[in-house]
């Protein structure tokens, strides 16, 4: 009995030993995460997704974006939060008879909103298009030539901010969502980076942060607000927003303005007026994929 | 409850888009012109204007030199039936002329090297060339005025703030308006694996 | 065996702690197999935990493929979850009595198989911290639009069905008590549905994306069960023999034959199904072929999965003409390396034959090839050593009280 007694222990104790090794390897083995987690602190992992913020904790939390920035990028930002405006409800329109393919769209965004500046990152992809034919397969994004080439149309694609977004349905955790204005966000703050919306996406205009955005502290662009164009953290989902900092106070988008040709129309679709709403009623527009049901706000059109 | 709740989310998202959404496609086929009055209490839009439209760049160099600076001498005055800059020869040799089979005349007036001649032969003040270029290209001027041709900058909602348009000869030189081919922006650098390029030529990004 | 008093408040604990000392104990074969289980998990837990720090871009992923080989994985190993029931069917259905006393092993290896799914997807998530998210009621549980949430419903539940099931079988056991039906039965027939849904929503997941032509096919939701019902019983039949070899546990002949069974049945209707998708895609062309090309011959020089996919086809095929030949399938040897041939076959299939090409040509038709990085491969193999560790100390716990079951004691 005393016997079998020594022998249970003495096992027990080697199993001890044992078990405490191997719990100190792993914790030795998962060291780079307890790094991260000291540095996130319990108010960022605890934040509220932004809908159930009161004006209040957002402030809190602008604020503390904005010492981020100061932190990591030396850059002095201001971040806001810009709501929607009753009785506006964007569209955009893109005259493909006019695009010559310079990309200064998608250079504009790449400065306006702050994106990693190694992988020349940007909500706009620009292909390049056979003429007389709508077959992307035909189409390429990485031309690097000059512009515009004989036989070729241009063809800009970003987010089409549909108005049966594929990207929101899928979101198991709502971090994504439609704005009454008809944009489609992102709480990058809430976002888990499970990366669902970008293969729901049917026009490739999501983006994952892969890593932390690298921008030097002076180009990083200082008109910043919340569900746009701050500087994303790392680890989650990002898209165009219109520029919703610029157009909900009435500016054209940054990829607007860069536009040499003034192939890009946009504005308030409920305003009868508007340049935007004179192409609907006078260009054959048509919208890309339009098959799948998605509903584009996003139009596309030829000069006759 | 919760179950029903969920339940009558699927019903909704089922049911369609809210009532604005519904606004806008329904009111597309109607298109109504701002009236006189709505214009002008927006903040106004204005036409960039480049100097080229009063001054031309010498053949030997010279910048911003006006129009008068040569043709307000006696006896300088334009060819109207030459066809090509070496026919007018002087300062304006080497222009490019590539503007379909126009005539010096067609757009300059004969008698007075600062205007501009309509088709109907009235002058036209070199600053207003848009109305010229309209003459011929109405569906781009029609484009234009309703912002489908030609950038912008400043403010969709002019109830907010100014705008600025371009000018034709912004983008079109008026003597060879074919918008010039140049380099573009460098393309994307996708992050991992290489695109595969699709012709010949075409090089590979990291 | 045990007053009222001291009823389950006393007994439980005892079992729990008696559950851990039989599942450190064992030989110095056990020793050493746990002990390299454990270096290969701190290997990946170690490669996750920098993936963490320096972010997904230590990942062979893209914004054009931004799926990759955990979600490859997730799904597979959902599949091995599902077909452990192709064991539960015969033994609770069918009355098989044979398979009733091995029916655990179906069960546990679902168990194991679940925690290897729920850590695949864990591991592909930019930002795990806020895994909180996604708890209903203190996150923002989309549900039931995202099909994601289903996936984590689906998936937990079959894996709380499992574990109660296994655990008050065993629990019984220890306390020397004739399981009571009415507390495990209704939860294996429940589990049998269960089983078909954790993969019909891991299809629909895929399968739902309507700007992904490769997936967007009702055909994927069947597909994915009948490959389950291949690997699973694969699998099962595998691990018997070695359950039969290294235990005293007896594992009759018959459950082994049933499973062979139905994978004969199984592995035709898979290829079948995925001879019915090639030939929908070749012989219409248009986008659903583009993904397929790329898949089986490579597209504008780009070939990168043409060897994965055209070595599935090859070994399932291989597997099949085995399965299919009685003489075959009498010979130990020769019958497992198909089996492995099979389980690696429908690996591929599922994983980069399945998941990745849905991604190429991405939604702008453009092809951007993903080849898995080093951190990739060692996250995954840290995953499976864990996997099959649980595996381990499941069966270790299990099999010897199962073991002094009285025969055929179940109340079937």
């Amino acid at each position: 009995m005393s016997e079998s007694q020594d022998f249970v222990s003495r096992r027990t104790m080697l199993k001890t030993a044992g078990a405490t090794l191997g719990a100190a390897a792993f914790a030795r083995a998962l060291a780079p995460v307890a790094e991260v987690v000291e540095e996130l602190g319990a108010e960022e992992f605890l934040q509220k997704h932004y809908r159930e913020m009161t004006p209040a904790e957002l402030e809190v939390v602008l604020r503390r974006i904005e010492a981020d920035a100061l932190e990591n990028y030396g850059a002095e930002v201001h971040v806001r939060d810009v709501r929607p405006r009753e009785g506006v409800q964007f569209g955009y329109a893109l005259n493909l008879s006019v695009c010559i393919g310079c990309r200064r769209c998608a250079d504009a965004c790449h400065r306006e909103n702050n994106h990693d500046r190694r992988t020349n990152q940007s909500y706009i992809r620009v292909l390049e298009m056979q003429q007389g034919s709508f077959d992307m397969e035909h189409g390429d994004a990485t031309y690097d030539h000059a512009v515009p080439q004989p036989g070729k149309y241009y063809m800009p694609v970003q987010c089409q901010q549909c108005d049966n977004p594929p990207c929101v349905d899928v979101c198991p955790v709502e971090a994504t969502w439609k704005e009454r204005d008809g944009i489609v966000v992102v709480d990058y703050d809430w976002c888990i980076g499970c990366r669902y919306c970008e293969a729901a996406c049917p026009y490739h205009a999501r983006r994952f942060n892969w890593e932390a955005p690298e921008i030097p502290a002076e180009e990083v662009n200082p008109d910043q607000a919340y569900l746009s164009n701050r500087i994303r953290p790392q680890g989650v989902m990002e898209k165009c927003t219109f520029c919703l900092h610029r157009t909900r106070e009435g500016r054209l988008p940054a990829c607007l303005e860069a536009c040499p040709t003034g192939a890009r129309v946009f504005g308030n679709l409920l305003d009868p007026s508007s340049e935007i709403r004179w192409v609907l009623a006078n260009k054959r527009v048509f919208v890309l994929k339009e098959e799948l049901g998605t509903r584009p706000r996003f139009f596309y059109f030829f000069d006759e | 409850m919760e179950l029903a709740i969920s339940i009558g989310a699927v019903v909704l998202a089922a049911c369609g888009p809210d009532p604005d959404i519904i606004a806008w496609r329904a009111g597309l086929g109607a298109s109504t012109e701002r009236s006189p009055e709505a214009e002008a209490a927006l903040f106004p839009t204005t036409i960039h204007e480049p100097p080229e439209l009063t001054s031309i760049t010498t053949s030997d160099g010279v910048p911003g030199t006006a129009c008068a600076t040569c043709h307000s001498i006696a006896g300088v005055t334009p060819e109207s039936r030459a066809t090509s800059a070496d026919e007018v020869g002087g300062p304006h040799a080497g222009l490019r002329f590539a503007h379909g089979s126009n005539t010096c005349g067609a757009c300059h007036a004969s008698d007075d090297p600062t205007s501009l001649r309509l088709a109907d032969g009235r002058a036209l003040p070199m600053r207003e060339a848009m109305t010229l270029c309209a003459q011929c290209h109405g569906p781009q001027y029609r484009d234009y005025q309703h912002g489908s041709h030609g950038g912008m900058r400043g403010h969709w909602d002019r109830s907010v703030g100014p705008r600025e348009r371009n000018h034709c000869v912004d983008c079109h030189d008026p003597h060879a308006p074919r918008y010039p081919s140049f380099r573009p922006m460098p393309p994307p650098r996708d992050r991992v694996a290489p695109v595969v390029p699709r012709h010949e030529g075409a090089p590979r990004h990291e | 065996m045990q007053t009222k008093a001291d009823s389950h408040w006393v007994s439980y604990p005892r079992f729990l702690a008696r559950a851990l000392w039989s599942a450190t104990d064992g030989g110095v074969t056990f020793y050493a197999w746990m002990t390299g289980l454990t270096a290969i998990a701190l290997v990946g837990a170690h490669a996750w935990a920098t993936q963490v720090a320096q972010g997904m871009a230590l990942t062979g992923m893209s914004d054009h493929v931004s799926w990759g080989l955990y979600i490859a994985n997730f799904t597979f190993v959902v599949g091995l979850a599902a077909g452990g029931v192709m064991m539960v069917i015969p033994a609770y259905l069918y009355r098989d009595h044979d398979m009733h006393d091995v029916v655990i092993v179906g069960e546990l290896l679902a168990i194991a198989a679940l925690i290897m799914a729920l850590l695949f997807v864990v591991v592909d998530l930019g930002r795990p911290d806020r895994f909180w998210h996604l708890i209903p009621l203190i996150g923002r549980f989309h549900w039931p639009i995202s099909m994601l949430t289903w996936d984590v419903v689906v998936l937990n539940g079959y894996l709380l069905i499992n574990l109660h099931i296994c655990g008050y079988l065993v629990y019984m056991r220890y306390l020397g008590r004739t399981p009571d039906p009415r507390w495990y039965v209704p939860f294996v027939m429940i589990s049998i549905a269960w089983a078909i849904s954790v993969h019909t929503v891991t299809a629909f997941l895929y399968g739902g994306l309507g700007g992904r032509p490769f997936w967007n096919t009702a055909l994927l939701a069947p597909r994915f069960l009948a490959s389950a019902f291949v690997t699973g019983p694969a699998f099962l039949v595998l691990l018997l023999q070695i359950v039969r070899r290294v235990t005293t546990f007896r594992v009759p002949e018959s459950p082994i034959r049933t499973l062979i069974a139905v994978m004969r049945v199984t592995v035709l209707v898979n290829l079948f199904m995925v001879f019915a998708e090639v030939f929908t895609a070749f012989y219409t062309g248009g986008a659903h072929a583009t993904a397929a090309r790329y898949l089986y011959f490579g597209m504008h020089g780009a070939t990168g999965l043409v060897p994965w996919i055209w070595s599935a086809v090859a070994l399932n095929l291989f597997g099949a003409v085995v399965l299919l030949v009685p003489a075959l399938t009498r010979r130990t040897a020769l019958l497992d390396v198909a089996l492995v041939g099979i389980f690696v076959g429908v690996w591929i299939e599922k994983g980069m034959g399945l998941i990745i090409p849905g991604f190429i040509p991405s939604t702008l038709h453009e092809i951007v090839e993903y080849v898995p990085s080093l951190i990739e491969w060692r996250v995954t193999a840290g995953i499976w050593a864990l996997g099959l560790m649980v595996l381990t100390i499941a069966l270790k716990v299990a099999l010897p009280w199962m073991q002094t079951a009285p025969a055929h004691s179940h109340d079937g």
